[in-house]
């Protein structure tokens, strides 16, 4: 027989499911659920699973570190090459982009400068992919394609909110942001976090394999 | 915080998982240590041999969650004992403390 005070919060339990370490996720589960049920309050669970939520999140970043290297690398290019015009010695098509026949030109212009930071950034996580000898060339393909597409879905869907743009003094065809560089930043780093994340698999741990193949569906 | 967990798995034996070491610790050393924190250092502690793990059977009590229980290593036993006589060592060389 179970009641609201024998059950600990759901949500808490979804937090921790998704955000504790993967190595003792089900064991720490159990355990808060079984002190929670013998003595403490919903305050105390709370308060446990926000600190193992933290050390967790401590913990992916520790085992990930490549994919927060990819996802600096592919944040801030854009911006290095962005001031140092270095794209335009490296790439010749990025001034002349006009001149391209349509839709390579649209591409070019849109597309050009993304394409060849997450180019870069790859790089950088298969030295990450490596180093950890996690590397697969699917995973690069993989997080290539998806990062591609993240930032197509974030560059165009901007369109749609014509208020949060403004037009750049010399420059016709482009326009920027009216938030703060800080944010574009942020949601640039997230979305080659989230791609990187989707294009390579985490590796499961022994005991959740062992389990599955003693307990059979 | 990695050696009085450890210490506490040698004491507990055969049920050594996260409930009764924080219950230990709490007894013992007189600390409320997080269940996320004891876990984290059984996790390392794991990584450099000196425990193993094996799960239990899942409790409804548990909410059908297995327990993972934790027995030290031989490694483990020597790295204790080696902790031990360094530790006599310094403490023997503050004068202060004797």
């Amino acid at each position: 027989m179970t009641d609201k005070r024998s059950n600990p919060p759901s949500f808490a339990l979804w937090l921790l499911r998704h955000t504790a370490s993967d190595d003792w996720n089900e064991a720490l589960t159990g355990d808060l659920i079984e002190t929670f049920r013998d003595r403490q309050s919903r305050w105390w669970f709370w308060g446990q699973v926000l600190f193992a939520s933290t050390l967790g999140a401590l913990e992916t970043i520790r085992r990930r570190w490549y994919f927060f290297c990819y996802a600096i690398t592919g944040a801030v290019t854009p911006y290095i090459f962005e001031y140092s015009n270095v794209l335009v010695r490296v790439w010749p098509f990025s001034s002349h982009w006009s001149d391209l026949p349509w839709p390579l030109s649209q591409f070019v212009l849109e597309m050009g400068l993304p394409a060849i930071a997450a180019s870069m950034s790859l790089l950088v996580l298969s030295v990450g992919l490596l180093i950890e000898g996690s590397f697969r060339w699917a995973y690069l393909l993989r997080t290539f394609i998806i990062t591609l597409i993240l930032i197509s879905a974030v560059h165009f869907s901007i369109d749609l909110f014509p208020w949060l743009l403004r037009p750049i003094p010399g420059d016709q065809h482009r326009k920027s942001l009216i938030v703060p560089g800080i944010f574009v930043v942020l949601l640039l780093g997230s979305t080659y976090l989230l791609a990187a994340w989707l294009g390579c698999p985490s590796i499961e741990h022994p005991h959740k394999r062992e389990r599955q193949i003693a307990e059979p569906q | 915080m990695e050696l009085m967990v450890l210490l506490v798995v040698v004491r507990l034996g055969d049920n050594a998982y996260g409930v009764p070491i924080s219950k230990e610790l709490l007894i013992l050393a007189e600390r409320e240590v997080s269940l996320g924190s004891i876990y984290a250092a059984l996790g390392r502690l794991e990584s450099k041999g000196f425990v193993s793990s094996s799960l239990g059977e899942p409790t409804p009590e548990r909410g059908g969650r297995a327990k993972q229980y934790f027995r030290v290593t031989n490694s483990g036993v020597q790295a204790l004992k080696l902790t031990r006589v360094t530790l006599t060592r310094l403490w023997n060389d503050v004068p202060l403390l004797q």
